[in-house]
């Protein structure tokens, strides 16, 4: 597999320019605080040094850098995140189209989840918790910094009110993380809930459960609310706090400042009186020491959610998955020709070796494959369509033996009707032809007529996964559709006719048949004995082919 | 925006008490805020003004300390409620409205119910439901909360420190805020609704390239399906990076409204101030109350970028909420109607020919009757209509002389049920599901059921009726699943019974088992057979054939 760099690799560079413009203009509010403190301090004078249009035309020109300076670090970070999220769609993509295996972390609804909402999940995270990981380590040191500047009283306050700051953040981790944790898992068991009941719901009708499905749903619903809210009743308390400390810091800084400047007190400064100037100047700081704080908080459960899809993502890199066999190859457009033909041909499906009889098959010749189940059937097929290699031996056609370089020209000619079919939630046009024409004989010969006559939009209407409900007979007759649209050399079927209605059987053969009639080379795995009496030849593959 | 609109007016019905106490409680939070910090400035420049000209001792410090240290901690509190009392509210709606959800889904058409067996759809509806969470919490709270303490802030400011400052601050932070989020939430709509389609057609696209992988790779169409990903993908990246920059260009104006307003009041007051009209305290007050209620401004930015996505979603969730406006007929059913099919047609579109030649059939209590036909013909159809689901073309069915049509759905599903081709399991025990048809039903009966249905050894190896059973019933086999829906439907002791290729997946001696069982719970039921196999038409009574339709 392809390594590009990973997501982690990504959160690095470009999203540090972004978290530094974001603590600039942090730093920008001690020029805003100092620029009022001033103005009061002028107008407690009797004597103001700054008019008022200056003051206000001052405050403002720093209040558009700071505002002008979070935008652009927003920017940077808006593009740092969309690049780590494309990066990691992108190879998640790729690596899906060809994967030989199924990925370990799930089916491909998992997949899909975590190339979309997953992803999205690191969006927040780099657009605001990091940034806010960065004031919290900076801002309250400037801060301290100052009060320790005019006094020690203030700068006791706040160390008392965050009581040594790591401890403080414990608390503030512990805290947010329980509650959006166990508050994302219970919405998110509502949402399954959901989606459980909403797929039922039709089928439920009508053996008249509707009801009480609901009922249930209600009852299930209002038990997860009183789990919630005795989960939050704690998480928030701890939450609490933080808001606490902040609070009471903020209105001992307060108090002190005011009794310092009334001379009620004499201690906390270096031996000067306070200043209005200072006092003014600790009140407006005060709350900015803690809101870096309270900014991580709310950002936290972007962390937490974060680390949960790096986690997950870098656990998909981790997997080492082979692909399948000639993709993304060229076609050169000169498809191989000739009979097909194999020698001391030997597969692998799982621990087993499974040996073929030795065959050659003229080309337009009619072949069925017959044996047990387990007898390497299918496998067969699947050499033939190039989804799995040989382990021994090799596939000739004409002259050419077929290796990966040859399968995009080889797979160009050939039709597939696998036993278990998957459409595409496109029309039925796009299913069968693929956006290629579709000549009339094609649908004539797989006697889809009555089937698009029945489909409220005919040839184009949508095929949903389940929802628009093609039955099995009426979907194997699209799949011969589909392989009867491509396949103008070689139609490659796996037991075409099992668990059909006779009429539906009959339908399927005539196609298969007529498609051989015309010239095409026609290669069956059966055990359907209307349908072994019309072919040339039999390979019959006996339960002693398969040896461990 | 109307359907945004009468949905929030639903989600608030939900409980109007817990989110009149929550908006009162975020008022409050706001309001303490905005106090505490007024108080505190007004304090400290009262006491340097006492303290310069030598009064200390004359000013009253105990009042306005305590009541600094009261707002401190009163706010504290009122936030740890508004935080419970407004997520207690929003559970609360969030429930309601899923359920309402489920009852008009369930007073839709069938095939509009139908429709939610498709992965794309049902991930549409819920992820519309989901995006409809936030209008609450996000949207309407903080929106009315932060109205209400700008006009009582002003008020305050325009009483106690200078009529002209508290206009300023009123205006400025009414009209500012409202022009950006008018200008904002138009340009967001799109986008955001662009956005939320890539998404959905990212993930719809993947997971069709990766369960169709080995088909798409015979027919050479993987570039094709990645591409299509890849598009997709890359518009939803596209629609993000606009919204980003609406997002960004809001929080900046937003932030210069705050800017200028309490610039404003700074100059403003500090003009006042030297012309002697007020203190300095005032002004220091107008100063720290304009700082403060940036706070009650800034949800509009988040609430934005988020209420295209609403407004989209409630308009397509709106239409689902209906409710049927009148009960239909209260017409009771004898105990043991028969059932009859008369001339029926049905046209997969207005004006189409039917897609079989007209059926008629009676089916007698204690009778079984196989419809037989090729597959697609309609024979599901068939059932469908008899069980009152979907409306004939042409004829009518009837239940002891009455049109199905015309029963409410209660009386019908009393008397007639249908088991589908597809098994509707849901997570939950055994139990749970088998009551989803007879609430009331006895453990006993229960066991009866699954005995009939040859199940009850399988779920007894599985941990009995308590077993759990994942999403859509995962944890069973096709078969075992197919049994425990036949099960369920017995509970119900039907008058009739239609059955969609009841034995599919089961081997033929299970098969005939089965069939045999459930003839023996139900002995004097009609029971009608969608049959495919030979074994379900070899316990018919009478062959029912579906035919093509002459023309």
């Amino acid at each position: 597999m392809a390594r590009a760099s990973t997501p982690q690799g990504h959160l690095t560079a470009p999203s540090r320019t972004g978290a530094l413009l974001s603590l600039t203009a942090a730093l920008v509010w001690p020029a805003q605080a100092a620029l009022i403190a001033a103005v009061f301090a002028g107008l407690l004078s009797g004597a103001p040094t700054i008019s008022p249009l200056i003051a206000a035309a001052g405050f403002f020109t720093l209040a558009a850098l700071r505002a002008g300076l979070e935008a652009a670090a927003q920017r940077k970070l808006a593009r740092a995140a969309e690049a780590v999220i494309a990066t990691a769609r992108h190879q998640i993509v790729q690596t899906e189209s060809h994967a030989a295996s199924s990925s370990s972390l799930g089916n491909a609804g998992a997949l899909a989840a975590l190339a979309t909402d997953k992803l999205e999940a690191l969006r927040p995270y780099l657009l605001r918790y990091r940034p806010a990981r960065l004031r919290s380590m900076v801002m309250p040191l400037v801060i301290l910094a100052i009060a320790l500047w005019y006094g020690w009283a203030v700068a006791v306050v706040l160390l008392l009110a965050g009581p040594l700051i790591p401890l403080f953040m414990a608390l503030v981790g512990w805290a947010a993380k329980e509650a959006s944790a166990r508050q994302m898992v219970e919405i998110g068991q509502l949402s399954d809930l959901l989606i459980d009941r909403l797929a039922a719901l039709s089928d439920l009708r009508l053996i008249g459960a509707g009801p009480a499905a609901i009922e249930g749903f209600h009852a299930a619903s209002e038990s997860l609310r009183h789990r919630t809210m005795a989960v939050l009743r704690i998480a928030f308390l701890s939450s609490t706090v933080l808001e606490l400390f902040s609070a009471l810091g903020v209105a001992m800084v307060a108090v002190w400042v005011g009794f310092a400047l009334l001379g009620e007190v004499g201690w906390g400064t270096w031996g000067t009186p306070l200043s209005p100037f200072g006092g003014m100047f600790l009140l407006l700081l005060a709350p900015e020491f803690f809101q870096p704080l309270r900014d991580l908080a709310a950002a936290w459960h972007d962390k937490a959610g974060a680390e949960a899809v790096l986690a997950e993502l870098a656990d998909y890199e981790a997997e080492d998955r082979p692909g399948l066999p000639g993709h993304d190859l060229p076609a050169t457009g000169q498809p191989p020709a000739g009979p097909i033909a194999w020698r001391g041909l030997v597969a692998r499906r799982g621990g087993v070796l499974i040996r073929y009889p030795d065959a050659v098959i003229a080309p337009g010749a009619r072949i069925a494959i017959t044996g047990p189940s387990g007898a390497g059937k299918t496998t067969l097929l699947r050499l033939l369509a190039g989804l799995d290699l040989p382990a021994e031996g090799t596939l000739h056609v004409g002259a050419t033996a077929l290796s990966e370089a040859h399968l995009p020209d080889w797979r160009a000619g050939l039709g597939w009707m696998p036993q278990a079919p998957h459409f595409l939630d496109r029309s039925l046009r796009q299913n069968i032809g693929f956006g290629r024409p579709l000549p009339e004989t094609v649908l004539d010969q797989a006697q889809l007529g009555p089937v698009i006559a029945a489909l409220p939009k005919g040839l184009n209407t949508v095929l949903g996964e389940r929802g628009a409900g093609l039955s099995g007979g009426e979907a194997r007759r699209v799949t011969l559709a589909r392989a009867l649209a491509a396949g103008q050399r070689v139609l490659l079927a796996d037991e075409p006719t099992a668990d059909l209605d006779p009429d539906t059987a009959a339908a399927v053969t005539a196609g298969l048949l007529d498609f051989a009639a015309a010239g095409g080379t026609l290669i069956l795995a059966t055990h359907d004995p209307a349908l072994i009496a019309r072919v040339d030849q039999v390979i019959a593959l006996g339960p002693e082919e398969a040896t461990p | 925006m109307k359907p945004l609109l009468r949905i929030i007016r639903l989600l608030i019905r939900a409980d109007r008490r817990a989110i009149a106490i929550g908006l009162l409680l975020s008022i409050v939070v706001l309001a303490m805020g905005a106090a505490l910090l007024g108080l505190s400035g007004w304090f400290i420049t009262a006491s340097a003004a006492a303290g310069m000209a030598g009064l200390g001792t004359l000013f009253n410090f105990f009042a306005p300390s305590a009541m600094v240290r009261f707002l401190a901690l009163g706010r504290t509190a009122a936030r740890y409620g508004e935080r419970l009392t407004t997520h207690d509210a929003v559970l609360r709606a969030l429930g309601a409205l899923r359920l309402r959800l489920l009852r008009g889904l369930l007073a839709q058409p069938y095939r509009a119910t139908e429709r939610l067996r498709a992965a794309s759809v049902l991930n549409r509806v819920t992820a519309d439901v989901d995006a409809l969470d936030g209008a609450l919490l996000r949207l309407v709270l903080p929106g009315l909360a932060g109205a209400a303490v700008i006009v009582l802030a002003a008020a305050l400011v325009g009483w106690l420190v200078h009529p002209l400052v508290g206009a300023w601050v009123g205006a400025g932070y009414l009209l500012g805020p409202n022009l950006v989020f008018l200008a904002g939430q138009h340009r967001a709509r799109r986008p955001s609704r662009e956005a939320e389609a890539a998404l959905q057609a990212t993930r719809n696209r993947l997971v069709e390239m990766i369960t169709a992988r080995e088909d798409l790779t015979v027919y050479g169409q993987i570039p094709a399906a990645r591409s299509r990903t890849l598009e997709a993908g890359a518009r939803h990246g596209a629609a993000r990076t606009r919204l980003d920059r609406i997002e960004r260009r809001t929080g900046f104006a937003l932030d210069l409204i705050g800017g200028g307003v309490t610039a404003g009041a700074l100059g403003l007051g500090a003009r006042l101030a030297e012309a002697g009209q007020i203190t300095p305290a005032a002004a220091a007050i107008s100063v720290f109350v304009a700082l403060a209620l940036a706070e009650a401004i800034a949800p509009i930015r988040r609430a934005l970028t988020e209420i295209g996505r609403m407004a989209q979603a409630a308009r397509r969730v709106e239409p689902a909420l209906a409710l049927p406006a009148a009960a239909r007929s209260t017409t009771q059913l004898e105990p043991r109607p028969a059932l009859h099919l008369e001339a029926l047609g049905y046209a997969p579109r207005p004006g189409a020919p039917s897609l079989f030649a007209p059926l008629s059939a009676t089916i007698a209590p204690g009778k079984t009757v196989a419809l037989t036909g090729a597959s697609g013909l309609g024979k599901s159809t068939v059932l469908l209509m008899a069980a009152g689901a979907l409306t004939p073309s042409s004829g009518r069915v009837t239940l002891g002389g009455t049109d199905v049509a015309t029963l409410a759905p209660e009386t019908l599903h009393h008397t007639l049920v249908m088991v589908p081709q597809r098994h509707a399991l849901i997570a939950g025990t055994i139990a749970e599901n088998l009551r989803l048809a007879a609430p009331e039903a006895s453990e006993t009966e229960l066991w009866q059921a699954l005995e009939a249905t040859c199940l009850a050894d399988t779920i007894r190896a599985r941990g009995g009726l308590e077993a759990r059973l994942g999403p859509r019933g995962a944890g069973l086999s096709g078969g075992q699943a197919r049994r425990l829906a036949l099960a369920r439907a017995l509970l119900r002791r039907p008058a009739v019974l239609l059955l969609d290729e009841p034995t599919e997946g089961l081997d033929a001696d299970t098969a005939a088992r089965v069939l045999a069982g459930m003839r023996a719970a139900l002995p004097e039921a009609a029971i009608l057979i969608a049959a495919h196999r030979k074994v379900e038409r070899d316990v018919a009574t009478r062959m029912l054939q579906l035919r093509h339709s002459p023309a």
